[in-house]
């Protein structure tokens, strides 16, 4: 049931996006995903590989659904305001229904701190919002953080008014490793695959 | 056009720093006669023959003599021509009508192997005796550098204090839009010249430090997608990764003995200082608070660790010995305090202060106390000390467009004045001097 609500609306998603053409999980034997496969290419096996999922509409249904991917912080702050904590709410309940794709927590730093220091803020930032997600029931192991202290600022330019923006935490949605298949690598003690069943 | 432009700035940058130690030092200036350097055969070589070599090097200890000002450098054009064999004896009599107090005198010299042997000596003419020697057997192509570094011995005799000349200075370039930035890291000598970039762009990098000696450099990396600290030496090969480890590591810098790097790395959120020697190897935790410890900064004999810390709820400078005892707070000038950095001579800490509307680089006692702020711009941080201690250079960050770009002021105060960077440029790391 909930494995149909959820084709139901990605597929919904799909609709809105109509250049992406997105495939649910997993695609028929006649419908090929449209996006660029990676995968372990063998001779005299056809390119059938898991889908890559589309990133873009996916983060798109997490900013619609949740509210927003990003949360922010006060200058020097790690803190979880109760705003941010029901945006996190809604982020964990949509990394759940959605196993099959990673979480890359973004830690920001404002501009106006030092370069080391924003690195370590960053962080910090960046373990409270995942030790959120955790708490909120999602696995461990789909989520994995990154510091990327003042480097990437939102906007182009700096002023006193705007600086404090770039304190922020972006869940960045991220394909997850694909695994090498055992049937892949020993084509020789395994059948040719007929396709789905 | 950018090269031209380039040059003229640099030009600009120098004449400026030559007119301040001007300032400084005006009462004992020296005169030193540099005639031109000869050469018992001249060879030909990969950098051109050795008696053209002679004169471009004694051209060069002129000009960089010049910008010190503490020298004035008389020559090569209209002094004597001597032969190599006078370079270790010189004749005193013949060299008395030129008025110098001291004389360089040396020689060039083609080897079997295809380098050059670089001699060079300073006379003191009124005592006749012997003040200082050099002497380097160099790839031909590399007579600039041996050139840098009599001149910077030469510097040394005369003020007891380490020359400038064959300093480098590594910093990143920014190309690109803020928000989509191209960080290259860049080498340059001090005075501009020789410009280099070692990594090419395709991640970004940041706060690259020079090894005591100048031939490796560290530094952060994203490459994989979590910041790492990275080691390559200085011509950019030989690239590799620093340490073996899954948690993000970042604010590298050598130790004065360049055997051992401090580091931070940051672990669930908990930030500490490590050390690890520079080869790899297994890291030693020094710091265990649940806070922020970070930009760890050795003292010159290597016994003492600067280092900036949130443990009192805003970022502050402590000390600590290098083994992580003996931990204590220096900054109690107001606002908040960090990136400190132990001056070569170990007497002053640069370190930069958050006021709640600007952020400023200024010194202190390495002991704490007697804060001094040198700068105000909107955002200055970064500090790195030049080898003599009479310097720091910044990045500054400008309101609005938020380009950066490397400044350097004096420790006597003064206004900053700018050093030449093709692009837009950030966080300065200025190298030692070999003696």
């Amino acid at each position: 049931m909930i494995v149909r609500a959820l084709i139901l609306a990605s597929a919904f998603v799909a609709s809105m996006a109509s250049a992406q053409d997105y495939q649910p999980f997993p695609p028929g034997p006649e419908q090929q995903p449209a996006y660029p496969q990676q995968g372990y290419p063998q001779p005299g096996y056809p390119a059938v590989q898991a889908p890559v999922l589309a990133i873009p509409v996916l983060e798109q249904d997490l900013a619609v659904k949740a509210g927003s991917n990003t949360v922010r912080f006060g200058r020097d702050s790690y803190v979880l305001t109760p705003q941010s904590q029901a945006t996190l709410t809604a982020q964990a309940q949509w990394l759940i229904q959605h196993p099959f794709v990673n979480a890359s927590i973004e830690g920001h730093a404002d501009v106006r701190q030092t370069r080391d220091y924003a690195l370590a803020l960053g962080e910090r930032r960046a373990a409270a919002v995942r030790n959120y997600l955790i708490a909120s029931g999602v696995p461990p192991e789909q989520l994995q953080i990154v510091s990327w202290g003042r480097e990437r600022p939102t906007s182009n330019s700096v002023h006193d008014a705007t600086w404090l923006q770039n304190s922020r935490v972006v869940t960045v949605l991220k394909q997850p490793p694909q695994q090498p298949q055992p049937w892949l690598q020993q084509p020789q003690t395994l059948p040719q695959p007929q396709g789905y069943r | 056009m950018r090269f031209i432009q380039f040059s003229a700035l640099t030009i600009v940058a120098s004449a400026a720093l030559a007119t301040t130690a001007h300032a400084q030092s005006d009462s004992s200036q020296i005169v030193i006669a540099v005639p031109q350097f000869p050469t018992p055969k001249n060879v030909k070589t990969d950098g051109g023959e050795t008696g053209v070599i002679g004169i471009q090097i004694s051209q060069q200890i002129v000009s960089d003599l010049r910008t010190t000002r503490a020298i004035y450098p008389t020559g090569p054009d209209g002094l004597r021509h001597y032969t190599p064999t006078e370079a270790g004896a010189p004749l005193y009599p013949n060299w008395s009508g030129i008025g110098a107090g001291a004389l360089v005198t040396g020689y060039v010299q083609g080897r079997d192997d295809g380098r050059i042997n670089v001699v060079c000596y300073l006379y003191d003419m009124k005592t006749r005796r012997e003040m200082t020697r050099k002497g380097f057997a160099v790839a031909a192509t590399e007579w600039k550098r041996a050139a840098h570094r009599c001149a910077g011995a030469f510097y040394t005799a005369v003020t007891k204090r380490p020359g400038l000349f064959d300093s480098r200075i590594a910093y990143v370039a920014a190309t690109g839009s803020r928000t989509q930035p191209v960080k290259r890291i860049a080498l340059m000598n001090w005075d501009g010249t020789d410009h280099s970039y070692l990594t090419q762009g395709e991640v970004t990098v940041t706060s690259p430090r020079l090894s005591p000696d100048g031939e490796h450099v560290v530094y952060m990396s994203f490459a994989g997608g979590l910041p790492n600290i990275r080691i390559m030496d200085s011509d950019g090969s030989n690239d590799r990764q620093l340490l073996q480890s899954n948690s993000m590591s970042f604010a590298p810098r050598y130790s004065p003995d360049g055997r051992r790097i401090a580091f931070s790395m940051a672990v669930d959120g908990n930030t500490d200082i490590y050390v690890v020697d520079a080869n790899g190897g297994y890291p030693q935790r020094l710091t265990t608070t649940p806070g922020v410890d970070t930009s760890p900064s050795f003292s010159p004999d290597g016994r003492q660790i600067v280092f900036e810390s949130d443990r009192s709820g805003t970022q502050q400078i402590y000390a600590m010995n290098s083994d992580g005892t003996g931990q204590r707070r220096l900054s109690f000038g107001g606002g908040s305090n960090s990136a400190p950095v132990w001056s070569p001579d170990g007497d002053k800490i640069a370190f930069s202060r958050w006021n709640g509307s600007i952020i400023s680089i200024g010194i202190m006692n390495a002991s704490g106390g007697e804060d001094k702020m040198l700068t105000s711009g909107w955002q200055d941080d970064a500090p790195s000390w030049s080898p003599d201690s009479e310097w720091v250079m910044f990045q500054r960050t400008q309101q609005g467009t938020g380009i950066g770009s490397l400044q350097m002021v004096s420790i006597g105060g003064g206004d900053p004045k700018p050093v030449a960077t093709p692009q837009a440029a950030a966080d300065p790391s200025w190298s030692g001097v070999v003696q």
